[in-house]
């Protein structure tokens, strides 16, 4: 896809049918509004915040499976722990963006980001990102910078942390059995 | 097919924009009135009949008018995403139908596809044929719940026996298939968990006979109803253009005017092998957005027939994929092979295995666009799951809906919307 | 004042219906006699009796569905499973007017300060059925956001299990407590407070 002249454009990655571009935050409300202006991404379907923190760690992650992938003919194949790619920083941001057209395109716009660094808003390109990046904010702590209405929105307005973090404990109670005391 | 209005073009709505100016999601009050006796500020909800569920919605008043609304939610925020990263992927099935709980079955679909895109699995043409049934059916028993609980706010009463009498045919069903009523938990990765029992085709082809009566019986009490038209005509607008920039999809965009169907459009499981009609009407008022649900209702019971008449010679076929890795071996094979043991010991402890990526997919759920973005890390375990709901993004059109409206119409408006607060909170 | 208490404990004796007279041999079940045994400890009047029987015939609960279980118990007053027949099917949305708080459906931590305002609102009598799995302990979301049990903020007398259940279930909750108010059993916040 033409994407190349996208503002601020990092590097494109495409897999599973996916198209995703990787863009520098700094410029990402321009990258934003050519895509809407240029190629017709007029709906912002979706903003996501990920943490990595902990990617990567062995035993836990990681596919097994032979170089070619999995064999059904083999079973017993234990061939490769392949641990998954590293991380640029410890947060992505994704922006799915969908063109209203026949043809249904699909793009993912991705930042990358470190703790308490901001992200500049996109409301002025799509109003509809108003509520996704509260919750970027108040599930992720992904501070954005020039949003009209910077507040919690799932979470109490005094909530502590940020639920989604990969460092904010699951929390609930251990469950006890009867029978034992 | 799709057309989008340019800026210059003028829209049939209303001109420009409504979207409140400077946070979009807040109607604020003119400052200069705002102190005055004249605003008095309503707390709605979080417990109100007419919510949809724990909505919370600080109005300003001006007499009847609302002048300002400001939408609070949050009050069933559940922790889904975190939970489901701390379980295996199929038990993370079990959790998805709870966050829309009315089209419980576009839930499991969705992270079930998402799941099946990474693992690159071919699913059976039995399974995606009694998939794409079930979510039919679980469209017209959302749109049921909706339609009765709409009437229900405006004082059209009568509806809810009715639109609940035949919700219960379609639970029925879904018992008969699954074995539960809601929340079945039938999706399973490669397919479906039992194959479709006996007996099932015969009952559901009943259902599909009856259906356009009752149908009827609903026309016959609201469409030309005329307070039903004088509570829901004209009140609501949302432009075309204003729909596509607050994201909205599902019936609330195409009752503005936008011919856009995921199912037709970006088809996924085998939709794009029946034909069905996509209502879509001009008006972008509370009545077309009915209209536009009860024609929805018509057109899934035209899909359903047509599923019914596939899997009716798909029986034997097998229901779900071949790959051990990831989906159980039969009983039987557990006696005599050693492979079969392991891999079901394998993918019952621990669980199978996803590759590691990305993926964004999306299906039409009765509220709209329905997404999952699933990050794996190759584990066990998903990494990320993020649900984008539909609901989420149509509360976020009610500042631009209720302006002008009366109060009345504040809860014609917003039962318009469809929300689901399980969706929106997650 | 010695008051006449029959021999039997089964409250099929006493006048009141419940479903177990479907099954004739069965028997008493353990709720039966549980309640047989209060009943013969309590020595409700005749005044007192019929005061409890006219609390059960009108319980009107209030519209508090959270989610999923909501759903079902919209179901119990369709057609099919009808809890009009119990005077059962107006809702109420002020909790000023309700008899009967259903939570259904899971509590966030957010909700839990305005049920407890709602469940201040109610006047007494009040009964409390935590419908669902959610409402009882929490479910299946054991985590920072739910609130596992709604009886760490306000007292319960019924718990429901079913995830959700059944709309025949909620009915069964339902008339056990119809059942423990018609035997004099006390409703929980005279009974004890709320779990910690």
């Amino acid at each position: 896809m033409a994407f190349a002249e996208t503002p601020g454009l990092l590097s494109t990655t495409e897999a599973f049918s996916e198209t995703t571009l990787v863009v520098d935050p700094a410029r990402l409300v321009e990258a934003c509004a050519f895509l809407r202006d240029e190629h017709r991404f007029e709906m912002l379907v979706d903003i996501a915040a990920t943490d990595y923190l902990g990617w990567g760690s062995p035993g836990v992650s990681g596919y097994i499976g032979t170089a070619a992938g999995r064999n059904l003919n083999r079973p017993m194949t234990q061939g490769l722990q392949a641990l998954p790619a590293p991380k640029p920083k410890r947060f992505s941001l994704n922006y799915h963006l969908l063109a209203i057209q026949p043809g249904a395109r699909r793009v993912r716009v991705q930042v990358w980001l470190d703790d308490g660094e901001p992200v500049p808003s996109v409301v002025s390109v799509w109003p509809g990102a108003d509520w996704f990046e509260r919750e970027a904010w108040d599930m992720m702590g992904i501070p954005v910078e020039g949003h009209p209405h910077p507040e919690r929105l799932i979470m109490d307005e005094d909530w502590e942390g940020h639920p989604l973090r990969k460092d904010y404990p699951l929390g609930g109670e251990p469950v006890r059995f009867s029978g034992e005391e | 097919m799709a057309t989008i209005a340019r800026p210059d073009a003028k829209d049939p709505i209303y001109d420009g924009t409504r979207i409140p100016s400077p946070i979009p999601t807040v109607l604020e009050v003119d400052p200069a009135v705002k102190d005055t006796d004249d605003i008095l500020t309503v707390n709605f909800g979080p417990n109100h009949p007419s919510t949809h569920g724990v909505l919370r919605l600080i109005v300003d008043l001006d007499g009847e008018v609302v002048v300002g609304v400001h939408a609070k939610v949050g009050y069933v925020h559940t922790g889904f995403e975190k939970n489901m990263e701390q379980k295996s992927w199929w038990k993370g099935i079990t959790y998805a139908p709870r966050i829309d709980y009315l089209a419980y079955q576009n839930n499991e679909l969705v992270f079930v596809l998402a799941i099946e895109k990474l693992l690159g699995l071919e699913i059976p043409p039995k399974a995606s044929w009694m998939r794409m049934l079930l979510s039919e059916l679980n469209r017209i028993h959302s749109h049921l719940v909706w339609l009765g609980t709409a009437a229900l706010e405006l004082g059209a009463i009568s509806m809810f026996w009715y639109t609940f009498r035949e919700r219960e045919m379609i639970l029925d069903l879904s018992e008969l298939v699954a074995g539960y009523r809601m929340h079945t938990r039938y999706f399973q990765t490669g397919g479906l968990a039992e194959d479709v029992p006996p007996g099932f085709y015969p009952e559901c082809r009943k259902f599909v006979e009856w259906m356009p009566k009752a149908i009827a019986d609903y026309d016959g009490l609201l469409e030309k109803n005329e307070i039903w038209e004088n509570r829901t005509r004209g009140l609501g607008l949302l432009s075309r253009s204003d729909a596509i920039a607050l994201g909205q999809t599902g019936p609330v965009l195409r009752a503005s005017g936008v011919d856009w169907d995921l199912r037709r459009d970006d088809p996924y499981l085998y939709y794009d092998r029946v034909h069905f009609h996509v209502p879509v009407l001009p008006h972008g008022d509370t009545y077309d957005r009915y209209r536009v649900r009860i024609e929805e209702m018509r057109a899934s019971v035209e899909i359903v027939e047509q599923c019914l008449d596939r899997l009716e010679r798909l029986e034997g076929e097998p229901w779900i994929a071949d790959d051990r890795k990831v989906v159980l071996p039969p009983r039987e094979e557990l006696h005599t092979s050693m492979e079969s043991l392991i891999h079901h010991f394998k993918i019952v402890t621990e669980g199978y295995r996803v590759p590691e990526g990305e993926v964004y997919v999306a299906v039409e759920s009765p509220r709209g666009e329905l997404g999952c973005y699933v990050v794996s890390d190759g584990g066990a375990r998903p990494w990320r799951v993020k649900f984008r709901a539909p609901s989420f993004a149509a509360l976020e059109a009610t500042a631009t809906t209720v302006q002008g409206a009366y109060i009345a119409d504040l809860i014609a408006i917003v039962g318009s919307l469809d929300t689901v607060m399980g969706e929106v909170d997650r | 004042m010695a008051v006449e208490r029959p021999k039997s404990h089964r409250l099929a004796d006493h006048g009141l219906q419940s479903e177990r007279l479907l099954w004739p041999g069965k028997g008493p079940s353990e709720f039966e006699q549980e309640l047989g045994d209060i009943e013969s400890q309590l020595g409700l009047t005749t005044l007192e009796k019929a005061i409890a029987w006219s609390q059960t015939k009108s319980m009107w609960p209030d519209t508090f569905g959270l989610a999923c279980c909501a759903i079902e118990m919209m179901s119990i007053v369709s057609s099919r499973y009808d809890i009009a027949r119990f005077g059962m099917e107006a809702f109420r949305s002020s909790p000023r007017q309700a008899d009967l708080l259903i939570i259904s459906g899971r509590v966030a931590q957010k909700m839990a300060a305005p049920i407890a305002q709602i469940y201040d609102q109610m006047l007494e009598p009040k009964w409390v059925i935590a419908m669902g799995a959610c409402a009882s302990s929490g479910g299946m979301f054991n985590n920072y956001a739910v609130l596992q049990s709604v009886d760490k903020i306000i007292p319960v007398d019924i718990y429901v299990p079913g995830c959700p259940p059944r709309p025949e279930g909620l009915m069964e909750g339902i008339i056990r407590l119809h059942e423990r108010v018609q035997a004099g059993v006390p409703a929980a916040y005279e009974v004890g407070g709320v779990a910690k």
